[in-house]
């Protein structure tokens, strides 16, 4: 892939007071709602959507377009969109610069995936932390309430929307959709059993359509210059552009947007200035904590769902974690574990108690008493939460805890043994 | 109906349940822990996995609706790792309380770690320590390290009596049962929970550390304390004979019949009332017969005598208008209609009365506001509960029958025994020691519902048999007894006394006479 590649939601990250609705306008926000409402049906967009091979920016790299058309048009329930703005996965923040820097863009694509789905009542569930971010987006609903781009009857068309911003109280599982929706009703954030999925029953138990800021953001382009241009961007079954959030021992950490496919090794090297210090690379975590780590033999991969998931990792969040041989990797091991532990809702027996043991285990292992089984055990307690919880963070532990033992299971065993310490 | 696999076996099972309800019909039982029948599936033991052809993932019996054609395997290495992988966290963060634990040979964890567990533990770092003891109102403890979070306490609270006093506290292996705000447990319904609880985590004081449940025999009964006529276990300690211990019975449990689980929100529980009011089953109870004049022991049948040579003293004298009764609705079905066949039919007594029992406050569970167990069956049988007068039974009176089986109400008798004394002979047919019974000239004692066999009708109208648990004490006998040996002995229609030797032998009489019964 030799050509420059053209930034699509970044692309005016550097103008000033890019987050005032006046800015956002002057540089075309807008336009294309204003268009779309008046030429498109909503099943017209759906299917724009559909064909652009947009994919959640979320994790789970669900198509957006599909996801969408789950939704029953029959029902006389109200119908809702929740958007993802928790972003708690660890390595993860690139919502926080879209939210920030260009509020608008994100509202733009709200109107128009409801719009689509026609939902009237949006909400914006952010993470708590984000306490300015959650002003700011408050602010740009009013201005676009003024407007006319939010509300009643916007833009004339006879459409209402109605958004809401709400804020999350620090728990990574409320990240999860269904604990999000819990939380949202004013519950625990304990995720629910699917099936039913929230395209069914979700939100006070009405259809529900829930997607990543990142994802929502796309919308606008995709319905501006069309589906093919978007798959352009990108590869065919998984189009666009994903701004990846590089953190950890290289020279230039922050966020990229770069093509889907874009190769990792480039993102490291070249986007991101390669490594800190000149040290040497160590391991990779491509995709927010969650996804299995990388040795550097592995990481001449493209950065799309299914090349990750053909390495046995996942795209996930596009959050990535660079470690270089400075990091000892019981280090990253126990941040993993303890993480994890700390954040299972404790709703099922698996994760509850798997994710806890293990931590024990690598803090003891990390403490000097680690035994020569510990290892074997710790492999064999994630294989038992592996595919077998409720919801899916018993995976997101499972399956990082398992890659990093199996990976750099010699450097463990010495450390178990004492050689390093 | 769809045709399914389990274990390659085929079976025809009704379109949308579960594969766990398809696999229990098959008679292939799918180990759970959160799963009740209840309620609705929560999916977090995670216990009930099981292998289905064509898919990626084990799934979940309890939550998982069976397809034509689906192949289900509940015993594959996979499934079976799988359990083991859930018992195994399990127990990693138990107390292992099993030898002071009351659960303890009842309890699912226990059950299912010897069927389906049988591993070595390689748990080698510290368990969380949790409180032991939580209070959490009408006698019940919670012992946080012995819960497992299958969270059914919270949602019978939720569901069931909607009056959602526990909730689920903190997160991760820190998750604990709680009560909110000291808002402690406070409905008629709470002692399900220790039924209801799968390990020893929730237990009550009435039966903490009093006995091992292996050592109780449960029989079969029904609950005598109001209308519905709840079906139950008297759980005692066999072949002890009354005195030799204090208590006989340590535990009323719910006993559920298929009837009971066509009627999901209420055919599983039993309400507190009569969970734990049972010791009037051995709280003054009635041993020996006792006549006033010559106050000597009577033998049976020379009490038997004694009240026949009463009534027939009034045959001769042609004056059975002198003769009245007062009956209650605490008798079976079959004693009653022997009272209404003796008194009404062969004396042609006018004077059968029932004294109005207090009626209390119902819930929209299960309690009525009748808290007698056959106010129905006395009406099927053909009693106007209303129609007779307290003073038409006493007006002319020489002779009284009284028979007073509740434990309770004593204010009603109390009230009448003024006039009861003036009547010149009475008779007592009662279970209990009390008062008024010396003033009485002659007193049978008798037996309590648990003792005896016969049947209730409810106040839905279910004629509901059951047989006798515990020996009635001393020379107490069930009334039916009583009431055969005294038609007998009375003369008037021996015959039809004679053929009568057991209560279901007086069914098939009432079944033929009245259409109700009959049905
Ligand atoms: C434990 C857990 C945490 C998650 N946290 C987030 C999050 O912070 N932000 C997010 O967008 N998706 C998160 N997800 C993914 C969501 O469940 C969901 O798949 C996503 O919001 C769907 O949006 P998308 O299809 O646009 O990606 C999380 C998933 C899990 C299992
Ligand atoms: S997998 Fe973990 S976070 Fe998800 S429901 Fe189970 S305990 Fe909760
Ligand atoms: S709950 Fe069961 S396993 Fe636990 S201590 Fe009691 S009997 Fe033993
Ligand atoms: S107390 Fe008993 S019923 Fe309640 S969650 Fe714990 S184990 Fe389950
Ligand atoms: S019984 Fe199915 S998950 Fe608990």
């Amino acid at each position: 892939m030799n050509k420059v590649p053209e930034k699509v939601l970044t692309q005016n990250f550097g103008v000033e007071h890019l987050f005032k609705i006046d800015v956002y306008m002057k540089k075309g926000g807008y336009k294309t709602l204003k268009k779309v409402i008046k030429e498109l049906k909503p099943e017209e967009v759906l299917n724009e959507v559909k064909a652009a091979h947009l994919r959640g920016r979320g994790g789970a790299g669900f198509p957006a377009g599909v996801k969408w058309s789950f939704v029953p048009q029959d029902a006389d329930k109200p119908k809702y969109l929740c958007v993802n703005a928790d972003e708690g996965e660890p390595g993860t923040f690139k919502d926080r610069y879209i939210m920030s820097h260009n509020p608008h863009m994100l509202l733009e694509g709200i109107v128009l995936t409801s719009y689509a789905v026609g939902i009237h009542h949006a909400f914006i569930y952010i993470r708590g932390e984000y306490e300015n971010i959650a002003r700011r987006l408050e602010r740009a609903i009013l201005e676009a309430e003024k407007k006319g781009f939010v509300g009643k009857n916007l833009l004339n068309s006879g459409f209402d929307l109605q958004i809401t911003v709400h804020r999350g109280a620090g728990a990574y599982i409320c990240g999860e959709e269904t604990a999000l929706l819990e939380s949202l009703e004013g519950k625990r954030g304990h995720p629910r059993l699917k099936p039913p999925f929230p395209a069914a029953v979700g939100l006070f138990q009405c259809p529900t359509v829930i997607n990543n800021v990142e994802t929502l953001s796309n919308v606008p382009y995709i319905l501006e210059k069309g589906a093919d241009w978007f798959i352009q961007q990108g590869i065919p079954e998984d189009g666009g552009t994903r701004i990846f959030g590089v953190s950890g021992k290289v020279k230039n950490p922050g966020i990229y947007e770069l093509p889907v496919g874009s190769s990792l090794k480039e993102l490291i090297f070249k986007h991101a200035g390669g490594m800190k210090s000149n040290k040497k690379l160590k391991a990779v975590i491509p995709g927010g904590l969650s996804s299995p780590i990388l040795k550097p033999d592995e990481i001449d991969i493209p950065m799309d769902c299914e090349s990750l998931m053909k390495a046995d990792s996942m795209l996930g969040s596009g959050a990535v974690i660079v470690l270089d041989e400075g990091v000892a990797i019981i280090d990253v091991l126990r941040k993993v574990t303890q993480f994890y532990s700390h954040e299972s809702c404790g709703q099922c027996t698996p994760c509850r108690i798997g994710n806890s043991w293990i931590h024990k285990t690598v803090q003891r292992i990390y403490q000097g008493k680690g035994k020569k089984q510990d290892l074997d055990t710790i492999q064999r307690l994630a294989s038992n939460m592996l595919a077998k919880t409720l919801c899916p963070l018993g995976d997101a532990a499972a399956m990082p805890i398992l890659a990093i033992v199996k990976k750099f299971r010699k450097e463990l065993e010495s450390f178990i043994q004492g050689t390093i310490k | 109906m769809v045709e399914i696999f389990i274990n390659d076996r085929s079976i025809k099972v009704p379109e949308g349940i579960t594969v766990l309800k398809a696999a229990e019909r098959a008679g292939i039982h799918i180990p759970h822990i959160c799963y009740h029948e209840a309620f609705a599936p929560e999916g977090s033991c995670r216990m009930c996995l099981v292998e289905i052809e064509g898919h990626l993932c084990l799934e979940l019996a309890c939550a998982t609706q069976v397809k034509e054609g689906m192949k289900v395997f509940t015993e594959t290495e996979n499934v079976r790792q799988a359990r083991q992988g859930v018992l195994e966290f399990l127990l990693a963060e138990h107390p292992m309380d099993c030898p002071i634990c009351d659960k303890a040979g009842e309890c699912t964890l226990q059950d299912y770690y010897e069927q389906y567990g049988l591993f070595e533990s390689t748990f080698m770092e510290q368990k969380e320590r949790k409180d032991k003891n939580v209070p959490l109102g009408k006698g019940l403890i919670l012992d946080r390290e012995r819960c497992v979070l299958c969270t059914r306490c919270v949602r019978f609270l939720r569901d069931i009596t909607q009056t959602e006093e526990l909730g689920v506290f903190e997160r991760g292996v820190y998750s604990e049962i709680g009560i909110f705000d000291q808002r402690l447990i406070d409905n008629n319904y709470a002692g399900n929970l220790t039924e209801l609880c799968p390990v020893g985590a929730i237990t009550d004081k009435d039966f903490r550390f009093k006995t091992r449940n292996w050592f109780l025999e449960k029989g079969a009964s029904i609950c005598p304390l109001c209308s519905r006529g709840c079906n139950i276990f008297i759980e005692h300690h066999p072949g002890f004979a009354r005195f030799d211990v204090p208590k006989r019975v340590y535990r009323i449990t719910s006993r559920v019949t298929s009837r009971e689980k066509d009627q999901k929100e209420k055919g599983y529980w039993i309400c507190d009332i009569g969970r734990y009011g049972y010791s009037y089953m051995d709280q003054d109870r009635a041993e020996k017969i006792v006549l006033k004049q010559g106050d000597s022991a009577l033998d049976p049948k020379k009490a038997v005598t004694y009240a026949a040579d009463q009534v027939k003293k009034l045959i001769y004298k042609n004056k059975l208008n002198r003769l009245g009764v007062i009956s209650n609705t605490w008798l079976t079905n079959e004693e009653l209609f022997l009272v209404k066949k003796i008194f009404t039919e062969n004396l042609e007594s006018q004077k059968v009365f029932f004294p109005t029992t207090a009626q209390r406050e119902a819930d929209d569970l299960l309690l009525t506001s009748d808290r007698t167990p056959n106010k129905k069956g006395a009406q099927e049988i053909g009693f106007s509960l209303e129609a007779i007068s307290e003073g038409q039974v006493f007006d002319g009176t020489e002779l009284l029958f009284v028979f007073w089986a509740s434990p309770f109400d004593l204010d009603q008798l109390t009230g009448l025994m003024s006039k009861i004394k003036e009547v010149q002979t009475k008779i007592l047919f009662t279970p209990f020691e009390r008062e008024w019974n010396k003033d009485f000239d002659l007193v049978i004692p008798t037996a309590v519902p648990a003792e005896k066999a016969g049947s209730f009708t409810n106040e839905d109208e279910r004629i509901q048999h059951f047989g006798p648990v515990l020996y009635s004490p001393g020379q107490a006998r069930a009334e039916w007894e009583w009431l055969v040996s005294l038609g007998k002995e009375i003369k008037v229609d021996f015959k039809s006394y004679a053929r009568l030797s057991s209560p279901f032998d007086v069914f098939q009489m009432m079944k033929k006479k009245i259409k109700f019964f009959g049905k």
